[in-house]
């Protein structure tokens, strides 16, 4: 049986672990804070802008890689992307993923920018922007992240991806999530909104200003442990309700981040919160182990195999000193360092190519030197740490992760299977 | 077109501008100022903040050191709001010649600099983070000042005696009447209306500028000399008190704690046209090692935000005109009545944001002169509107204020504790301000996180005030995040790259603001 780290708990360690663990792999998620699903809006992303706005991400897969070898797209074909996802909404169940990897949604973003995305939470859906949708998008007024009107009127005025408009206007509710609190976050909301009693209250308020017709969009908000929240909503205020994701820390990545907690827990995935790897051992072309350092002193995890899942530039897995020297921060890997300068002063203008830096990878997954052979040859990365995406203005993060992390899973069991075969045979 | 009238129009709302429009007001003239985008804009908002005790020209130049203590005590008197009193220190670092302390010291008491030396352990004593291989420190009445701080002080209290702040009026045009100057003319960049003033005198404190404004009126060859320096702002107070290295003025000796963040400065560089400044690499680099000189570790601290200023230095003919560190200091007046044969001209050049109220006295006692018209200056005694009680900022003035509101208001900004009612406040009195004209009254988006959390609630509550319509408020998000990117990507680096990561998470990811509908035209003040 495969022994397996996996370093970080974002969407691609979680998953890559939860898959091994499943497959009958010993594994260790070792992860040093919350994990990158925060910063997500909840759905999953597989390809938004190429960069033109993408209808179909399945079928534009091919030709994107094609015009970006870089990409980390060029080693996870479409085929392999469209199952991860299938396998992240088996993970997750219908309470918080739905829609058909092959075909974007368009979704309201809290700026009323319409954003396109392939899977998102059921409490999303109804706020497709589709010709003819009639919008009432409510505010609270004791919730400075989101502004109903800024949402409304954008959306109007936009031309929709599919052709035509929608309408939509915005109403800004006095509705506090505690007595007495002017300033409350939306985690205070969602927290709030799991309490039957306060979601009832709720919906009374939002009913009374809803009209015939009308659909209901609310900061994503609606309940973080009763996934059910939202429906229930609906149901009282009796119209069609949608959440509109707002900047971190976002309710919707938590519901996800904590689903998919609880069930690499329950296929038997040992977490190690709160741990930093601070350094590691390698002999003759593998790494053996991890260190962590407590409390109590170091501890070491050794492994037949590691998985790199730490994310990038902002989760601090990888960084730019003073000089502009790149460093990845568990194992030093070589990275791949776009030509000439990181950055350029045009907010505006192209992908700054700093953000394009990251490690590479062969087609199994593992690390290798830029356009060279493998690091080592049991050390495999997936998501945000991989060279050549731009994830957040491609809309291609978690597709990236799940099919990366898939594959790097089913790279270390099929690894591991032929060890075992080939020790069978000697 | 409108057409106002004004005993003076003074040009230019820099720290020059606005205390000569306080002068020539409280001398009982009617005023009008024009800038031609907001007060502070230009040089004076770029500058590292430091309210010079003088020290820093005690040997080269010691004439300006007297007047800058002088000036350093009236200012913080006057102008309280605006003031810090960090004190501060002159420290020679390893690779100092101790010796010239002694120097440095004699020339502070020729020049009346009030100064103190103090031993290294009692200076690692109230700054813990300094080069403990420094070999000598002298303690000053250095402090920090916040320029938008001090020019709207001035402004405010213009206002008080009449006069007329007309920001975003760009002077498209001088006429004269004969031999005098008959009408100032420009264009009101918010609307696009021409505006004439028809006026007696025309007190040119436009800096950089000044020698666009004086061809105007047919006075050519003015040469101010733009001498551009860049300057860091360092996430939190490395230090509390203004560090000065002890030599003769050199690029990168100076690091001063301002509001919330430490600033390194500054380089020294000609440059050819003061709306181009450039922040190169190597530039950045030569300010981290400076700042590795005075502390150590200093490369691995933050740097959030850097920018260029166009120090206004006058053509002199004894140093070389690629010398701009070496062209002089000091405050310059140029009577076109004798140069060009026009009367009522006078063009301000050089000078300190430290000495801004002795030169705006000295400018309007010109101006008086040249009219036959004697009255006294008063600015040095009265305070401006704010700072009637005396009492110096400190660091720590917002969070008693949220402390006292934070159940009744909200926090738009963080980093910098700025409610939502000081935001709506500034708006109602700037309803045609952007964004960056509020952030420098109120230092929106101006902390660590450079605007990631506050910008869209800026945009969100501006759009509710109904001051401004969905497609400007659009317009001035967009043009908001444009605006902070030209200072942080020249110093992106450590973990102001995490920070942009996750802002442009927020912008771009989760918000999708590139593919919000497009501008009719895109803002641009």
């Amino acid at each position: 049986m495969a022994r397996v780290v996996v370093i970080g708990a974002g969407v691609a360690g979680l998953v890559a672990a939860i898959r091994l663990a499943d497959a009958g792999a010993r594994v260790a998620l070792l992860n040093k804070g919350t994990g990158g699903l925060q910063l997500s809006q909840g759905t999953l992303d597989i390809l938004g802008y190429a960069p033109e706005r993408v209808e179909r991400p399945l079928d534009a897969l091919a030709g994107f890689a094609a015009a970006n070898p870089g990409h980390p797209y060029a080693n996870l074909d479409a085929e392999l992307v469209g199952r991860a996802a299938d396998y992240l909404c088996e993970l997750v169940g219908p309470a918080l993923l739905v829609g058909d990897p092959a075909v974007n949604l368009q979704l309201p973003t809290a700026v009323g920018a319409i954003r396109p995305t392939a899977l998102a939470a059921p409490s999303m859906t109804a706020g497709a922007c589709v010709d003819g949708a009639n919008f009432v998008i409510v505010g609270l007024r004791q919730l400075k992240d989101f502004y109903p009107d800024l949402v409304a009127k954008n959306l109007a005025r936009t031309d929709l991806p599919g052709g035509g408009r929608l309408s939509a206007r915005h109403v800004m509710l006095d509705l506090p999530a505690r007595a007495g609190e002017v300033d409350s976050f939306g985690l205070t909301y969602a927290r709030a909104l799991d309490d039957p009693a306060y979601r009832r209250r709720f919906a009374q308020a939002i009913k009374a200003v809803v009209g015939q017709g009308e659909s209901v969009g609310l900061p994503a908000v609606l309940g973080v442990d009763d996934h059910g929240a939202w429906a229930e909503l609906s149901e009282l205020i009796g119209a069609p309700v949608f959440e509109i994701p707002l900047p971190p820390p976002s309710v919707p990545g938590l519901r996800l981040n904590r689903a998919l907690t609880a069930r690499a827990k329950a296929s038997g995935v040992r977490l190690v919160p709160g741990s930093k790897v601070t350094g590691f051992r390698s002999s003759g072309g593998s790494v053996d182990s991890v260190q962590l350092a407590t409390a109590g002193g170091d501890r070491t995890f050794a492994a037949d195999a590691f998985v790199l899942a730490t994310g990038g530039f902002e989760a601090g897995a990888l960084s730019a000193d003073s000089y502009h020297n790149l460093h990845e921060s568990v194992f030093d890997l070589p990275l791949r360092r776009p030509e000439g300068h990181l950055v350029h002063g045009d907010y505006w203008g192209d992908p700054q190519p700093l953000f394009a830096v990251g490690v590479e990878t062969d087609h199994t997954m593992l690390a290798r030197h830029p356009g060279g052979d493998p690091v080592y040859d049991n050390l495999y990365a997936a998501g945000g740490i991989l060279a050549g995406a731009t994830r957040w203005q491609e809309k291609s993060g978690e597709g990236i992760a799940v099919a990366s992390a898939v594959l790097a899973a089913d790279s270390i069991l099929a690894a591991a299977s032929t060890a075992t075969t080939q020790g069978a045979a000697s | 077109m409108k057409t106002l009238s004004a005993d003076v129009v003074v040009v230019g709302g820099g720290s020059t501008g606005a205390g000569v429009v306080r002068d020539v007001a409280m001398r009982g003239y009617s005023a009008i100022l024009v800038d031609r985008a907001d007060l502070g804009q230009g040089t004076t908002g770029r500058y590292h903040g430091l309210l010079h005790s003088g020290g820093r020209y005690v040997i080269s130049d010691p004439h300006s050191a007297t007047e800058c203590a002088e000036e350093n005590a009236i200012v913080t008197r006057i102008q309280s709001d605006a003031v810090e009193r960090t004190g501060g220190y002159f420290v020679a670092t390893p690779v100092d010649d101790p010796a010239w302390g002694d120097d440095w010291a004699k020339g502070a008491t020729e020049t009346k600099v009030p100064f103190e030396e103090v031993s290294v352990a009692d200076l690692l004593k109230a700054e813990p983070r300094i080069n403990p291989r420094i070999s000598r420190a002298f303690k000053v009445e250095d402090g920090s000042v916040d320029g938008w701080q001090l020019v709207w002080g001035a402004a405010n209290s213009a206002k008080q005696y009449g006069a007329q702040i007309l920001t975003y009026h760009r002077v498209t045009g001088i006429t004269r009447d004969g031999d005098r100057v008959a009408q100032v003319i420009c264009t009101d960049e918010k609307t696009g209306e021409e505006v004439r003033i028809t006026t007696n005198f025309v007190l040119n404190c436009a800096a950089a500028w000044g020698g666009q404004i004086a061809a105007m009126a047919d006075c050519p060859d003015v040469q101010v000399v733009p001498g551009a320096g860049i300057m860091i702002a360092m996430n939190h107070r490395i230090t509390n008190s203004v560090i000065n290295r002890l030599t003769y003025p050199a690029d990168g000796d100076i690091l001063v704690p301002v509001h919330t963040v430490c600033v390194i400065g500054t380089t020294d560089q000609k440059a050819d046209d003061p709306d181009q400044l450039k922040i190169d690499w190597d530039e950045v680099q030569q300010m981290m090692d400076c700042g590795e000189l005075l502390i150590p570790g200093f490369r691995k601290a933050r740097a959030i935000h850097a920018w260029a200023g166009a120090r206004p230095l006058v053509k002199d003919s004894r140093v070389g005109s690629g010398d701009t560190r070496h062209m002089s200091r000091g405050m310059s007046i140029i009577d076109h009545s004798d140069r060009d044969g026009l009367k009522g001209l006078l063009t301000i050049a050089g000078g300190k944001l430290t000495t801004y109220r002795l030169m705006a006295e000295k400018v309007v006692d010109a101006m008086c002169a040249q009219l036959d018209d004697p009255r006294p200056c008063r600015t040095a005694t009265e305070q401006v509107p704010g700072s009637e009680s005396g009492k110096n900022y400190v660091i720590t003035h917002r969070l008693e204020e949220r402390e006292h509101d934070r159940t009744d208001d909200q926090i738009l900004c963080e980093c910098e504790l700025m409610s939502r009612g000081m935001f709506t406040r500034a708006l109602q009195d700037q309803p045609k301000g952007s964004f960056d004209d509020l952030r420098r009254q109120l230092r929106l988006g101006m902390g660590p996180c450079q605007g990631g959390f506050c910008t869209m609630r800026a945009t969100g509550v501006a759009l509710e005030t109904e001051h401004i319509d969905i497609e400007r408020a659009t317009g001035l998000l967009r043009l908001f995040l444009k605006n902070r990117w030209i200072g942080i990507w020249p110093i992106l680096y450590g973990d102001q790259v995490r920070q942009t990561a996750l802002d442009n998470w927020i912008f771009q990811g989760t918000l999708d603001v590139e593919h919000l509908p497009g501008p009719t035209h895109e803002e641009v003040v």
